[in-house]
């Protein structure tokens, strides 16, 4: 059978076992992935991957399974068991499939690795690191290059086939000198080609340069009141309150700050979010939600204002809202008018937040944590790398607080964010 | 089921090669409110090899178990070695070997529940809760089981066969005070499969009547004064700090990578009351959580003493570390899919208990907090760490006070651990943790109260 013919069978199964309506995902995915630790090629990794999920509807009982073998007798007891799943739950009339669509197939990135082309690159970048940055250790990289194709059929007569292939870099770091060690840090990116040295993307290079400034560290003087200007790696960290807080489950328990707020403001006027799964500018796209639709782009966040629940089929139908565009993610905050620099000089006290590391903030929003490899401001200028500094505030107060967002921004490949300089943060030391 | 007699595929090996064949299978069970939001079985196996050559490593991996395809894992994983080899000409010399050889099957014996029977378990845990504990606006029972099955070969001799199974239940309740929402977790179960670890719903009642009553002893409560405080950190919080701050400081692939621990050897890095060690299979004379007879390179897995009495005495170590530091292998190699190559991971970390009274150690704090439940640890090399407190209360005048809202400590790991100044005899297990160093995997962490002082976050 062809992988179609596959994934038609998979799911004439579960109709032959009795669902009422059935969906079938079905996935490969295949990557090469270089590994090197402490600056040195270690690893080569070749892996196959295999996923085949199968959603059934009795009336409105739902069981849901994945196995990942593709002969027909493990396909066949699998839709027997995803319908021994929907015999024990309960009926809820949430429960549904997307509705009849045009088949559509969708597809980006590359679809093979050029294997030498990539040890080439990530030689290149271990041979620049060590020779720029030779205190700097390079504890773990990893460059990747992974293909997914995915099926996705149902007893509506959906039938999507998607492929995405993409290049993916992570690297984990310290720096040491002189018995004294910076904290560790860690950037990636994904991205459509390797046309450009690694450090050249995203702040790769960036980050390696402010790690050996941040050996010698010291704590805050003392607590205070003041800014926050969180980097464009770590503002997910703080968007993420708002983001975890409109989805499916926090809206279906009623525990969000946010679930009669659609159309209000629930940010500052500065702040604009966009989930775009389809933007040619990333790598990491997506063109099918997790419930059957083709993806679209939605704006999130307009100028503030809250403009769309990111609720699934199901989540829509049990909380009566509209089902969103598409399932997150892709985020692409909208740079401002304010120059960086200009944005620090304007900041009288605080901290230049560059990484984060925090407890998950509770449904009212209130957070702490210790701000990581980052610097203390003072007066309007960067006056040094802090330790032990605790920061804590309420995220949605600060959402309202956002006083500048930088006119640059940086491309993850998965995103696209900006600096953001957020007020009312209590900040203290050891 | 994965086979058990792979002896035979020794013969596929040319140069230093594991062969690995996994089946992880998960059972996911979510009632929100009553309603069944997740209803779900997997499974997920395949075979994987890893071969060694002149210091470079190659690793391939596919899902079909059949001979055909096992064969071109080994050959692919073989090539992967080749291509990196003829590129890095690193010369390497040999692994060291310390193959294990052991079964270790923990399945249950009892007739298995089907889903609608452990749904009944989960539905009558939501009907107490209804009944038992008033003024919740939401309540979630989650059941989480996991099953992990592994037959390994090795060229070195190893060959082992392990399933590991773990059972946990999540208990999420909810509640408004002033139109502020809040809510506390609890855990429940371990090792085992589910019809070991949970017999009767009923002895669970108790415990969410607790939990009722600390979630409103948190929605009532303050926020947590920011600054370095003197508390109790009861055996989670001990458990997750053994885990976070300290192992995977002493971590032998974290250190080369520049941990603080590398220059900390034999040093004093805490009170002489504190004494982690790394378990591997037994701990105080109990099987532990996550039990390691043979780890994921073929290695007899060992207890890995990383502080003793105070002082800084060792990391644990896969095959390759062993070589750079001049150590043993310690069998901390693993992996989590069948697809992920081992990396040095923890196994069952724990702060050793002592010989103080919870009681008495309350009792000796006139202004601080007694911090019981985490949601969530991070710490770097520089045994930094933080944490995310989601159950405390204050102690004032030696005595337990209000509740206190979530919030966050931190500290400098060797440098809080000097501060500690008792530790309870008491000794209590987690295994419901997955830790998340590339791949996430089942880890035991345990330990007793200990008094010490830390960074609270707060306002």
């Amino acid at each position: 059978m062809t992988d179609r013919e596959i994934a038609r069978y998979a799911l004439r199964r579960c109709m032959d076992a009795g669902a009422g309506k059935a969906v079938c995902t079905l996935t490969f995915g295949e990557k090469k992935e270089l590994n090197a630790e402490i600056g040195r090629m270690t690893l080569l990794r070749t892996t196959f991957d295999t996923a085949l999920g199968l959603l059934t509807l009795s009336g409105d009982r739902k069981g849901t399974t994945a196995v990942n073998k593709l002969d027909p007798g493990s396909i066949d007891a699998a839709a027997q068991r995803a319908m021994a799943l929907a015999a024990a739950a309960k009926a809820d009339p949430a429960n549904e499939i997307s509705e009849g669509q045009p088949p559509a197939e969708f597809s980006c990135g590359p679809e093979a690795p050029d294997l030498d082309l990539m040890h080439d690159r990530l030689r290149e970048f271990l041979d620049d690191a060590g020779r720029l940055y030779p205190h700097t250790i390079l504890e773990q990289a990893t460059l990747e290059h992974r293909v997914g194709r995915q099926y996705f059929l149902n007893s509506n007569g959906v039938e999507f086939l998607s492929r995405v292939g993409q290049f993916g870099f992570s690297l984990s770091f310290t720096t040491k000198a002189d018995g004294k060690s910076s904290s560790m840090n860690f950037t990636g990116f994904t991205a459509a080609d390797l046309g450009r040295p690694l450090r050249d993307h995203a702040r790769v290079d960036a980050l390696l340069a402010e790690s050996t400034r941040q050996v010698v560290t010291r704590p805050v003087p003392e607590k205070f009141q003041g800014d926050l200007i969180v980097t464009p790696e770590c503002l997910d960290d703080f968007l993420g309150f708002l983001m975890d807080n409109i989805g499916d489950y926090p809206l279906i328990t009623g525990t969000s700050l946010y679930k009669d707020r659609l159309g209000d403001r629930v940010a500052s006027q500065k702040l604009t979010v966009h989930a775009r799964p389809l933007a040619a500018e990333l790598a990491s796209r997506y063109f099918v939600t997790g419930d059957g639709y083709p993806a679209r782009d939605a704006t999130v966040v307009d100028h503030g204002i809250l403009r769309m629940f990111l609720l699934s089929l199901y989540g829509a139908r049990r909380t009566g809202k509209d089902r969103a565009a598409n399932g997150g993610g892709c985020w692409i905050v909208e740079g401002g008018d304010t120059p960086y620099a200009e944005m620090v000089r304007s900041v009288e006290r605080g901290v230049l937040v560059c990484r984060f590391s925090g407890g998950r903030p509770g449904p009212n929003g209130d957070f702490s944590g210790i701000a990581k490899n980052s610097w203390y401001i003072r007066d309007g200028r960067i006056d040094g790398p802090l330790s032990e500094t605790m920061i804590s505030g309420n995220l949605a107060s600060m959402l309202l607080d956002v006083k500048d967002v930088s006119r640059e921004t940086v491309n993850f490949g998965s995103g696209i964010s900006p600096w953001v300089r957020f007020g009312g943060v209590t900040v203290s030391g050891k | 089921m994965i086979p058990r007699g792979i002896e035979g595929y020794r013969s596929l090996f040319s140069d230093y090669t594991e062969l690995r064949f996994q089946e992880n299978r998960a059972v996911n069970i979510v009632l929100v409110d009553g309603e069944v939001l997740g209803n779900n079985r997997s499974e997920a196996s395949g075979v994987s090899a890893r071969v060694y050559r002149g210091g470079s490593w190659g690793f391939a991996s596919h899902p079909d178990l059949a001979a055909e395809s096992v064969k071109a894992v080994v050959q692919a994983a073989a090539d992967n070695a080749r291509f990196m080899d003829s590129r890095l000409k690193k010369g390497a010399g040999p692994l060291p070997r310390e193959p294990g050889r052991a079964e270790m099957d923990f399945s249950t014996k009892k007739p298995r529940l089907d889903q609608k029977g452990l749904m009944e378990f989960l539905k009558d845990l939501d009907a107490e809760i209804v009944r038992g504990c008033p003024g919740l606006t939401s309540r979630t029972v989650a059941l989480s089981c996991l099953d992990m099955e592994k037959s390994f070969i090795g060229s070195d001799g190893s060959l082992s066969y392990s399933m590991v199974p773990r059972a946990i239940i999540y208990v999420t309740m909810a509640m408004e005070r002033d139109g502020v929402p809040y809510d506390l977790y609890d855990v429940y179960g371990g090792r085992g499969q589910f019809e070991d670890v949970f017999q009767d719903p009923a002895a669970l009642h108790p415990r969410l009547a607790v939990q009722r009553e600390d979630l409103a002893g948190k929605a009532a409560g303050v926020h947590a004064e920011a600054g370095q405080k003197e508390c109790i950190l009861d055996s989670d919080l001990a458990g997750v700090l053994a885990h976070e701050a300290v192992g995977h400081t002493t971590e032998a692939d974290i250190v080369r990578g520049g941990s603080i621990a590398g220059e900390r050897l034999d040093t004093e890095v805490a009170s002489p009351l504190v004494t982690m060690v790394d378990f591997a299979y037994e701990a105080l004379g109990s099987t532990c959580p996550v039990p390691v007879r043979v780890d994921d390179e073929g290695t007899q897995a060992r207890d890995a003493l990383l502080i003793e009495r105070g002082v800084l005495r060792g990391f644990m170590h896969n095959k390759e570390s062993a070589v750079h530091f001049h150590a043993r292998p310690t069998g901390n190699a693993r992996a989590y899919r069948f697809s992920d190559e081992p990396l040095i991971r923890m196994r069952n970390t724990a702060i050793l208990p002592g010989e103080g009274d919870l009681g008495e150690m309350i009792a000796s704090i006139d202004d601080g907090y007694y911090l019981k439940r985490f949601n969530n640890g991070q710490a770097d090399s520089t045994s930094e760490f933080m944490f995310g407190i989601v159950l405390g209360y204050e102690i004032k005048g030696g005595r337990l006070g209000r509740g206190i809202r979530d919030t966050t400590i931190s500290g400098v790991a060797f440098e809080m651990l000097k501060t500690v100044s008792m530790v309870s005899r008491d000794m209590h297990w987690s295994c419901s943790g997955m830790c998340g160093k590339k791949q996430s995997i089942p880890v035991g962490m345990g330990g007793p109260a200990i008094k010490c002082r830390v960074s609270m976050g707060g306002r």
